[in-house]
Order: structure tokens, then C-alpha cells, then sequence
């Protein structure tokens, strides 16, 4: 469970870490997928190399309205993902909740609201074990066969369809040599405008960063 | 048209705000025809009259078929914005969505002066919040003397909730309220007057029947006691009563809503079981028996275990009654298992009859290794033989009233020839249509073999949910032969294995059967797959196929009933082959005998029998073999046929009856009955269609199968509109049941709705000067007056820009939630657009997505969402994503309890925590509400710049040379290759930008070797992915 006692970087680098400021909340009692320990830090819990959470439970929000803020500008600009955790413990939400929610968007803060410590706590897990997760759960099932893919890939060059797609597949064979055709190549393919091929070949030519 | 419609229509013209007025009336009290009479008034010079379309499509089809002269055009976003306006001053009259017409109004491309009025023909769905209330309020601030005239035909869902009449009426602008209930004065005595000829017939239920209504009522009742204990719900609305409505549902989920992720799982479970328990009292008078059986099986294996009342003492009974309907076990000797059955068996085999699948199936007493005999009960329900009975008397009586007059019988067919019988849904017309044809055994037989065949499916699935894989084929049915002993599962708790055992054997015999059957009829029209299948082993794979065939052969037998000519020909062919004298002579006499007795049940049973056995002859006649066993049969159905063809005297009444069994299926009954007199038809009518079927029918006789208040008006205003017609009416009810008092419950609960109206409009206060108070509301869309009465409050003073009150740019699809309105309420100016970027443009800076609690499950799920908030991060500052619960439900996700042990991946937590991880810059607002929303809103535009309209319009759009503006990506990066590149198999947000590093372009990338690749994307798996995937060939066409 909690290991409060110092311990190697490696460790670190798996565990959330708490700052002493939390000690007592009793939101810690639900952090039980993830290892955390005590450390000085400006955040409440550093949930990776650059997201940080801060907790705030509405009621206590109701006796330091202030709080939030000061605690924001302590962060600087440091993490990427700042979250406002809110812990909704009162039964009239409305105002609070308002000042909070512009507190933090105006503060640059995801706000994340959870209704039970429990909840809370999950957050926090959650956040710490996703770190390095990509987005496939939340980008929708897509069909794995070739067509869709070639399909979904290409038609993010705006206004080609799926008819192109299959212009352009069979015309050149292979997504390989579509990307490397010429301009007059692509001008040659019936249904592909001017404009049309101008973009696709934007899209294959031009650098990937137009910084130099 | 009838004198209270009249009525009403006066009424509501005389008022003196221009015949603006709130029209409640009872229910059935045909509200779509009043509706159009009001249409039929209306003339070009008072203006365009717009109908808000209602939400239930039923509901227009009938307004469109009771205004005759032409239909009514509907106008939608569909429609390009001239082609609207052209419309919109063309002093017609239109149907609009609520959705366009706020656009148009907010937009100023609605003439408003020349519109004549606004009709809203289902108030009783209408809130302060929604778009209605909304066109309303605009509507009236830029014209105040068109009229607004409001319907509704659900009192007691205007009664629903505080003082909800009043509410509707005030966001209305509307200060009159008339109300027709179906107890006024005017309405009473016209439909009193000619009242039709009223047969009430009380059926007595089966003694289980009733053992199971007992039982389900007593569970209910113990539920209740229980929801009671737990202090959330008010006790007053706990009553056994309000628990056979729908409504009560609402009623309970009204008051647990807002706090129902505080609930403990028992209360929920309660709940929900009530739910379950009233569906259960409702099917045990519409369904039959085995259907019923069928339906609690299925609750048995998807309820959960929590379920309260599955375990109540009382349930027991229920499932146990609803058993003894169907089956019952005897040991193989003969000896019940279950109590006194000497009686039964001899109705089962009366049962068994002549019916030739008897022989083989029938008797399926199907011998297990136990030693356990199934016997068929099949109980059939007890309305079936009352309606049958009653077809025959009105048959009868339409006879006698033949010879009287030949006048009097073509008026008669005329308009009035069919009977209709009216059920709840479709699924009793159709069961009853197949009944009326095919005689009681038939359908129960059906009824039970698909019963048969679905309990192997079913314990399948119960098998695979309790994720016993110990023998998974091992166990199987090889032609009926029962093998290993099935595992101890909970099914076995309940329903003894040794029962279970001999239902699954009875299934497997059916099966056999139905292979039998496939074989010897070799009908090209049945589907190959049928005939395909070997002799499957495992219970898994077998039922499916099973089915296929059945309805193989239903499909089969359904082809025959319909062509009755060639049914004709082929017993003609029959007839001149197999020219056996004796044969003949036999059939015909027999087929004599039937007619004598034509008023018993057997008649209709023996022609049921004909269509059973016709498939059976013709696969047989095919062959020119006539085996014995079945000889009698098939000479009495061919005899049948063929003196129905020869229009014999004697044979007239088997004819007549096989013209009602024929015709109501809508074929044309010449073929049966060409020399035949005019037969009563019979049509069967589903409640739930909402069809205007009294006035397409008009029917003589109507016997309401399934009563219904709403309908027997229907019927009433029908007499009243027609008094010279003679109408017959016979309702069914099944004595001292739920039917009966859910039908006397919803009379006194609509009269205790209007009564509470009426008192609601005696201490109504609605504002006389209506007008004004909607003009200070409306401050976006008079923006001289106000700046007039700012301009003096202003710092500037008087200055043109200084008027800037707060713009919000909205979506066009926004337009279907309430929060436009909302907005609108509380002083902003709303602008609809259509935008490809986000939903609501606060600022140059802000954009929002909004999501309410269901979009949110869905579009992440879907992965919309995930590309919404990327172009909304890539295009905005500030990029918002709105969480928006409902006022009315829990605010929250889930309670703690629900929150599970780990982090998965299903969780909305861990969605949520994704979207933030990958899109930190994205903002989440969570709202309690519409309203807190609007404040949340103001408070985050007060010290933002306004939006700027044609700019928000153009983001995310790309320009000519394919720019996109405000780009906050575009400048460094070619997004849309990113884009592409992002997209490829292998490519991970990990290694995307390490391949943008290490390669210049994406023509670059085509050529690169997969070594390269591997260093690269870090994987050699990653790289050849890619690769393999850019170089794949593309798959010809041709």
C-alpha cells in the first residue's frame, strides 16, 4: 500500500507523489491502484513529468473562496496538465461550482469533478497509470481492413472522398506511390481537380514542420 | 363534424386576444379532427398559419388525413432559405419544425407580420425551457396580434408537476384556457344521444390465470411496502393503483432522479422491479400461455440475482401457475406428477385431435432416461374462444338479416361490412389473425414449439453466462437422445432436471420433426440453408437452424394460404389423378357433417386444419403419394375445397366461414367465394398505430379486444358523427382483472385531472398585459429601446456601439436543446450559424462543445468527441468542453458504490482522464443545469470581446488556397499531413513526432526503407506495419 518512506528514483517515477499539505485528507485512503508517497512539492499530487492536480472540496472552497486562486498562481507555469480536482460535497452547487470553474478556466486548469472520495481518489489513479496511454479508447472503434484505413488516412486531405480513394488506389497501386506522384500524374486522374490535387500534393510535398 | 367540436371552435374564436387560447380535451376525443376543422377555416387573406409539427408522427398522419383539400407541406432545414421565405408569405398553411422556425425568427427571415397565427398541437410535451416557449417569445415580441392556439388531448400531463398548465400558458403569452372534458355537458349528451349498441362480456380467467394475477399483486403490494420504508418517494403516490400506469414510473422516477446517485441499490432494484411487475400483470391478458411462460423464462435468466420480488415468496407462484398453463410431467406409466390430471389428459387429447403433425409431435410425450413424461396442457386464452363465438353470432345475426332486404345488404358492404377487432399491438392482431385462421392448436402449437426450441438456446446462454466451459459440446442433444446429465446450474434449482431434461428432449423431437417435414416438402421456395444442415451435434448450433426451418415452413404454409386458387387447382388435379370413388365419397361426407354442426368449434378447427394440412398435401400431391394415416385428412380438406367451388347448398355456411377466415388477410375473396353472398371480413386493428382506421373502415361491428379509454371515444365520436349508421360494440374484458380496473383507473384518473384543472383556472393569475412584460424580456431584438433605456446608465452615455449587449454564436443544430433559450432568457443575443468548429462561440477566444450526460457516453464511444475538442484545441484559445447535466436527474456520473475496484478502460472517469491527458489545454465545464450553464456563460463572456459572427463561420473551413485561418498549428506545421501521418497503422502519438523529426515530407516517407522506419518509430513491429501497409497493393475491382 502507501509507502511513506523514501525510496529509489525508479520507484519515484511509478508512484504519485503527495505533498506533505495533504497529509490527513482522508482521499488518500482510496489511491490503492497506484503507489504513493509523501515529498515537498508546490502541487498537491504530481501525477507525472509534467501533470499536477490540485484538490479542493467544495465546502472548503464556501470558507476560503481565495484558496483556489493563490494556490494556482503558487504553480506557475510549469506543468502541462494542471487539474483542479473538485470534490462535490455540498448539497447547493450552483455558486460555488461557478466560481470554480472560472477560477480555474481562466487559470489555464482542467477542472475534474468528483462526487465521492472514491471517485476522487480514481482520478488521481487514473491520470498516474494513463500517463503514457494513447487515445485509442476514446477515438471510436475504427475498421482494421485495409480499405477503411486507406480511406480514413486519405480523406483528411479536405474535400477527397471515397470515390478518389479509389481513384487514386487504383491508378497507383499502392498508398507508397501515391504519395510520391507528380502533380501531372494526380492532374490525370478523372474526378481530380485542380484544387483537389494541389492539396494532395501539399500534404505529401510540403515538410511536415514549415518552421526552417 | 360533431356539435361540440363546433363548440369548441367558437369558443376559442370568440376570445377576445384574437382567439388565442390553451384547448384541453379528454382523450380519443379525436383531436386531430378538430384541429383540422380549425385548418378548413383559415383563408389566404389572414396570413400564413404555421403548425409546429408534433413529435409523434402518428399524430400528423391523422391531421393530414382529416384535412382533405390538399396536404399540408412541411417546411425543414431541408428547404434552401429562399424557397422558405417564399413560403413564409404565401399565406398557406405549413407544418415547420420548431428547429427552423427559431432559426428564421432569430435570423429576421420570417415575415412576421405575415403570419396569420401559430398552432402548437401537442402542448402537453412543452416546457418553459423549450424551443416552443422560445418561438413563442420572439414570436410575440415582433407580432402582437397573430394567434396563438395551443392542443392537447393528455389532461393528466397537464397536470403533472407544479402548476404545469399555468407555466405552459404564461410562456405561452396565452391567457385563456377551454377545457372539454369528456364529462362536459355538450360532449356527454351528443355522445349520449345515439350512443351505439354496447355487448359487454366479462370472460372468467383461468383458475391460474388468476393464481398468477393474485401472486403478481401480492409481490407488487410487498414492493411497494418496501419503497415506502425508504422515506424517498412520497407515500401518497404509493398506491397499488397508480402502480398499473406507465406514468407511475415518472411519477417515482420524478422524485428519485435528482437524488439517485444517492440511493442504495436496494431502493433502485425496487424500482425497477415494480417496473418489471406491472409489464408481468399486463402480459398475463395479452400474451398466451406459452408466450407468457416463455417471456418470465427470459426474466429468469437476464434479471439479476439482486432482484427482489424474483425471490418473494409469491413469485414462486407465479412462475409455477404460469407453468401448469403449458405443461405438466406424468411418469412414464401414466402417474401425475403434479395433482389431478385424468381430466387434463383427456382434454389434451382433444387437443391432439385430428390434426396430423399430432402423429408425430403431438403426443411428444417425449420418454427421457428418468422416466419423466412431458404432457402438453396449452392452455388457450379464454378470450380466444369468446371472440371466436362472437364472430359466429354476429355472422349469424348479418344472416338473418340477409333475406330481408338485398337492399339493406349492399348498403351494408357499402361502408359497413367489416368487423374490426381492436388489440393493443401488433403482435395480438397478428397472433389473433393466426388463430381466427388457423383455430387455437395450431398457434399454441407454434407458440410452443418455438418455445421448445428457444429453451435449448436459452440454457445455452445461461450456460455460457455462468462460464461453465466444462462441457460445452460434450453435453448436446444427438436427435433427441439426452446425454450427460446438465450441470447443477441455477435453472436446475428451480425447474428440476429431470423436467428440464424432458423439455429438451421434446425440443430435440421438434426438431426431428421439423427436418421431417423440410424433407418430404420440397418447396423451391424454401430457403436452401434449411435443407442444408446435417445432423448438428451441438445444442449451440442447432436451435438457430431449427428456427430457420420452422419459419421455413411457416413461410412455406403462408405462401399456400395465400394462393387459395392454386390450393384450387391442385386439389383439382388431385381430384382427376387420383380418382379413387371411395376416397371421394368419404371426404364429402365428412365434409357435410361439418356443416351441420357449423356453430360448434370443431368447424372452425377442422378448416384451421385445412391450412395446416395444405402444405403437408401439396409436397404429397406432388409426389402423387397419399399415405393412409393421412388419407381422411387430405379427402376432407380437398372435399372441402372442392364444394366450396361448386357452391353447393348445403355447404353454404362452410363456406361463409371460410370467408372470414380467408378474406381479413386482405386477399382478394373472389377466388373463395365467387358464387358465394357477401362475407363479414374481419380486420384487425393495433391500438398502438394510432391510425384514423373508424373513419377509412367504418365498421358495423367492432369488438375491442384490449379496451381502451381513448378508443372507445374514438368510437363514440364516430357514432356521433354518423348517427343513422348502426353501430355494434363489443368489449372484452377478462372479469375481476387488472385489465378492468386499468381501464376504470384511467377514466377516474383523467376526470381527476381536468378536475384539477378546472380548479388550477379558477386561481390562475395570468398577467393581462402579457405584451408587455415579453418586450422587456426581448431586449436582443429591440435594440433601440434598448439602448434607449441604457444609454443613460452608460458610462458613455448615448453612444451607438455603446448598446453592446453580451452575443453568443450558436450552432444551427444547437437548436433541438433548450439552452438557446435559455441564453435568450437571460438577455443574450442569440445569432444562429452554422459552424464547423464547436457549438457555442462565446468570444474570439472561447468555444464550447456542449455535452449533455447521454452525448457525452456516446460520442465517446463513437470517438467523436476526441476529434471535436482536437479542431476546437487547434482553432481556439480556450477551448471548452461543457458537461450539462439534467436539472431533473442526479448530478453526478455514478454513486461511490458503483465505482469498481480498478481503473478500466470502460469507465467514464478513465475517458475523461484520457481526453484531459491528451488535450490539456481543453477546459471542462460542469453544469447543474440549463440555467447554471446560461450563468456560468455570462460570467465567462464578461470580460471577453463578443464573437465575432462571419469569423466563427469561417474557422476550420479552409480558405481558397487551402489555408485554414486561425490556425494555431497551420503556421509551423503542415497540418494536414500530420494529420495523415497520425492516421497510418503503426503510427502511435509516441513515435509520430520522431518520424516528423527524422523525415522531411510524407513523399519523403514513401520512400524510406523499413530499417530506416524501425529506427525511427523505435519497433521493428511498428515499422514493418507501416511499411507493409504503404506498399500494399491495392485491390483491383475487377
Amino acid at each position: 500500500n502507501a509507502v511513506a518512506s523514501s525510496s529509489s528514483p525508479a520507484q519515484r517515477r511509478n508512484a504519485i507523489i503527495v505533498s506533505h499539505r495533504q497529509k490527513g485528507n482522508p482521499l488518500l485512503k482510496h489511491i490503492r491502484n497506484v503507489r504513493w508517497e509523501f515529498a515537498d512539492i508546490v502541487c498537491d499530487y504530481l501525477l507525472g513529468q509534467s501533470s499536477c492536480a490540485l484538490y479542493l472540496s467544495l465546502r472548503y472552497h464556501l470558507l476560503h473562496p481565495d484558496y483556489l486562486y493563490y494556490r494556482i498562481r503558487e504553480l506557475q507555469k510549469n506543468f502541462k496538465l494542471r487539474v483542479v480536482l473538485c470534490h462535490i460535497d455540498v448539497e447547493d452547487v450552483v455558486k460555488p461550482l461557478l466560481e470554480v470553474t472560472k477560477t480555474a478556466l481562466l487559470h489555464e486548469c482542467t477542472l475534474l469533478c468528483g462526487w465521492s472520495l472514491e471517485e476522487c481518489g480514481r482520478y488521481l489513479e487514473t491520470i498516474k497509470v494513463y500517463e503514457n496511454k494513447p487515445a485509442d479508447i476514446i477515438q471510436g472503434q475504427m475498421d482494421t481492413d485495409y480499405l477503411s484505413r486507406l480511406n480514413h488516412a486519405l480523406t483528411t486531405v479536405r474535400h477527397v472522398n471515397k470515390t478518389d480513394v479509389v481513384t487514386l488506389g487504383t491508378t497507383f497501386g499502392s498508398l507508397s506511390h501515391i504519395m510520391d506522384v507528380s502533380m501531372e500524374d494526380l492532374a490525370r486522374c478523372p474526378g481530380i481537380g485542380e484544387r483537389k490535387v494541389k492539396r494532395l500534393y501539399d500534404t505529401f510535398h510540403e515538410p511536415f514542420k514549415r518552421v526552417v | 363534424m360533431v356539435q361540440f367540436h363546433e363548440h369548441i371552435i367558437t369558443e376559442l374564436l370568440d376570445d377576445p386576444q384574437n382567439g388565442s387560447g390553451l384547448v384541453i380535451v379528454s382523450s380519443g376525443l379525436c383531436l386531430p379532427k378538430l384541429i383540422s376543422t380549425l385548418l378548413l377555416l383559415h383563408t389566404p387573406s389572414q396570413g400564413t398559419l404555421l403548425i409546429l409539427s408534433p413529435h409523434q408522427p402518428s399524430f400528423k398522419s391523422q391531421l393530414l388525413h382529416h384535412f382533405h383539400p390538399s396536404p399540408i407541406p412541411e417546411i425543414s432545414a431541408d428547404l434552401p432559405s429562399h424557397h422558405r421565405h417564399s413560403l413564409y408569405t404565401s399565406s398557406n398553411v405549413f407544418f415547420i419544425t420548431p428547429r427552423i422556425l427559431i432559426v428564421d425568427l432569430l435570423t429576421k427571415k420570417l415575415p412576421t407580420s405575415q403570419i396569420a397565427g401559430l398552432i402548437i398541437p401537442t402542448v402537453h410535451s412543452l416546457t418553459e425551457t423549450s424551443t416552443e416557449a422560445f418561438i413563442v417569445r420572439i414570436f410575440r415580441s415582433l407580432n402582437k396580434t397573430a394567434f396563438v392556439r395551443a392542443f392537447s388531448d393528455k389532461p393528466h400531463s397537464m397536470v403533472s408537476g407544479f402548476a404545469k398548465a399555468e407555466r405552459i400558458m404564461k410562456c405561452l403569452y396565452i391567457r385563456k384556457m377551454h377545457l372539454w372534458p369528456r364529462f362536459h355537458v355538450d360532449v356527454s349528451q351528443e355522445l349520449e344521444r345515439d350512443a351505439p349498441e354496447v355487448v359487454d362480456i366479462r370472460v372468467p380467467m383461468t383458475k391460474h390465470m388468476v393464481g398468477i394475477q393474485k401472486a403478481i399483486i401480492e409481490v407488487m403490494d410487498a414492493c411497494l411496502k418496501e419503497m415506502r420504508k425508504t422515506n424517498k418517494v412520497d407515500v401518497e403516490d404509493l398506491t397499488l393503483e397508480n402502480g398499473l400506469f406507465k406514468s407511475f414510473d415518472e411519477i417515482v422516477r420524478r422524485q428519485l432522479d435528482p437524488i439517485w446517485h444517492t440511493l442504495g441499490k436496494k431502493t433502485k432494484q425496487l424500482v425497477s422491479d415494480l417496473k418489471t411487475l406491472r409489464k408481468l400483470l399486463d402480459y398475463l391478458v395479452r400474451y398466451d400461455a406459452v408466450t407468457y411462460l416463455k417471456y418470465l423464462d427470459t426474466l429468469r435468466v437476464s434479471e439479476s440475482f439482486r432482484s427482489v420480488w424474483i425471490f418473494a415468496e409469491s413469485s414462486y407462484k407465479i412462475f409455477e401457475y404460469a407453468k401448469k398453463r403449458v405443461y405438466r410431467f406424468v411418469t412414464s406409466d401414466g402417474v401425475m406428477l403434479s395433482d389431478k390430471g385424468k381430466s387434463s389428459k383427456g382434454k389434451k387429447r382433444k387437443l391432439t385431435g385430428d390434426d396430423d403433425k399430432e402423429q408425430v409431435g403431438g403426443t411428444s410425450s417425449t420418454s427421457t432416461s428418468s422416466g419423466v413424461v412431458l404432457d402438453e396442457v396449452l392452455e388457450e386464452a379464454p378470450k380466444w374462444k369468446v371472440l371466436r363465438e362472437v364472430l359466429e353470432e354476429i355472422e349469424e345475426e348479418r344472416k338473418q338479416a340477409f333475406p330481408r332486404g338485398e337492399h339493406l345488404v349492399e348498403e351494408d358492404d357499402d361502408d359497413s361490412g367489416i368487423v374490426l377487432v381492436a388489440c393493443k399491438d401488433e403482435r395480438s392482431c397478428m397472433q389473433l389473425e393466426d388463430f381466427i385462421t388457423n383455430g387455437p392448436h395450431k398457434v399454441m402449437r407454434d407458440e410452443w414449439e418455438n418455445y421448445l426450441l428457444g429453451k435449448g438456446e436459452l440454457r445455452d446462454l445461461h450456460t455460457r453466462f455462468k462460464k461453465k466451459p466444462k462441457k460445452p459440446k460434450g453435453f448436446g442433444i444427438l436427435d433427441g437422445v439426452v446425454h450427460a446429465p446438465t450441470p447443477q446450474n441455477a435453472e436446475a434449482s428451480s425447474i428440476n432436471k429431470q423436467e428440464n431434461d424432458a423439455l429438451l428432449a421434446a425440443a430435440a423431437e421438434i426438431r426431428k420433426r421439423a427436418k421431417k417435414d423440410d424433407a418430404v416438402g420440397d418447396d423451391p421456395q424454401l430457403p436452401v440453408s434449411g435443407r442444408g444442415r446435417g445432423k448438428g451435434t451441438v445444442v449451440a448450433i442447432k436451435p438457430p437452424q431449427n428456427a430457420e426451418a420452422s419459419s421455413g415452413n411457416k413461410q412455406e404454409h403462408d405462401v399456400l394460404l395465400a394462393s387459395v386458387s392454386e390450393i384450387r387447382k391442385q386439389a383439382k388435379k388431385n381430384e382427376a389423378v387420383g380418382d379413387d370413388p371411395p376416397l371421394r365419397g368419404r371426404g364429402r361426407g365428412k365434409g357435410r357433417g361439418k356443416v351441420r354442426n357449423k356453430k360448434g368449434p370443431a368447424n372452425v378447427k377442422s378448416s384451421g386444419n385445412n391450412d395446416d394440412n395444405n402444405d403437408k398435401k401439396e409436397a404429397i400431391l406432388d409426389k402423387l403419394v397419399i399415405s393412409d394415416s393421412e388419407n381422411e385428412g387430405q379427402a376432407d380438406q380437398l372435399n372441402q375445397v372442392v364444394t366450396a367451388d361448386s357452391s353447393e347448398a348445403t355447404c353454404q355456411g362452410h363456406t361463409v366461414d371460410q370467408g372470414v377466415l380467408r378474406k381479413h388477410t386482405g386477399e382478394a375473396d373472389s377466388t373463395v367465394s365467387r358464387n358465394a353472398k357477401p362475407l363479414p371480413p374481419v380486420h384487425f386493428y393495433a391500438l398502438e398505430s394510432g391510425q384514423p382506421i373508424l373513419d377509412i373502415l367504418r365498421p358495423s361491428t367492432i369488438i375491442v379486444y384490449h379496451p381502451d379509454m381513448s378508443f372507445v371515444r374514438e368510437i363514440e365520436v364516430h357514432k356521433a358523427e354518423n348517427p343513422s349508421m348502426k353501430l355494434k360494440v363489443y368489449f372484452l374484458f377478462y372479469e375481476e382483472s387488472s385489465e378492468v380496473q386499468k381501464f376504470e383507473a384511467s377514466i377516474r384518473r383523467e376526470n381527476a385531472a381536468f378536475e384539477s384543472l378546472i380548479r388550477q383556472k379558477s386561481l390562475m393569475m395570468i398577467p393581462v398585459d402579457q405584451d408587455g412584460n415579453c418586450l422587456g424580456l426581448n431586449s436582443s431584438l429591440e435594440p433601440q429601446t434598448m439602448s434607449s433605456q441604457n444609454s443613460v446608465t452608460r458610462k458613455a452615455g448615448g453612444r451607438k456601439e455603446v448598446e453592446k449587449e453580451m452575443q453568443v454564436i450558436v450552432d444551427m443544430r444547437e437548436f433541438m436543446s433548450s439552452l438557446p433559450n435559455v441564453l435568450h432568457q437571460k438577455g443574450m443575443r442569440i445569432i444562429p450559424v452554422t459552424l464547423e468548429v464547436g457549438d457555442y462561440i462565446l468570444s474570439p477566444l472561447i468555444c464550447v462543445e456542449r455535452k449533455s450526460i447521454q452525448d457525452l457516453f456516446m460520442s465517446f464511444t463513437s470517438g467523436r468527441l476526441y476529434h471535436q475538442v482536437e479542431t476546437m484545441v487547434r482553432y481556439y484559445r480556450i477551448p471548452v468542453l461543457l458537461i450539462e447535466f439534467s436539472q431533473d436527474k442526479s448530478f453526478s456520473f455514478q454513486s461511490a458504490s458503483d465505482i469498481g475496484d480498478d481503473v478500466t478502460p470502460n469507465s467514464i472517469i478513465s475517458k475523461l482522464s484520457l481526453l484531459a491527458l491528451h488535450f490539456p489545454r481543453l477546459r471542462i465545464i460542469w453544469s447543474r443545469s440549463l440555467h447554471a450553464t446560461a450563468e456560468i456563460f455570462a460570467t465567462l463572456k464578461a470580460n471577453q470581446d463578443e464573437p465575432d459572427e462571419t469569423k466563427a463561420m469561417r474557422v476550420g473551413v479552409p480558405s481558397e488556397d487551402g489555408i485554414v485561418e486561425d490556425d494555431v498549428r497551420a503556421e509551423n506545421y503542415n497540418t494536414s499531413a500530420v494529420e495523415f501521418l497520425r492516421r497510418l497503422p503503426g503510427v502511435t502519438d509516441s513515435n509520430y513526432r520522431a518520424i516528423m523529426d527524422g523525415c522531411k515530407s510524407l513523399a519523403e516517407l514513401a520512400l524510406m526503407p523499413v530499417e530506416r522506419l524501425a529506427e525511427l518509430m523505435g519497433g521493428q513491429k511498428a515499422a514493418r506495419t507501416l511499411r507493409d501497409f504503404l506498399d500494399a497493393k491495392y485491390p483491383t475491382l475487377l
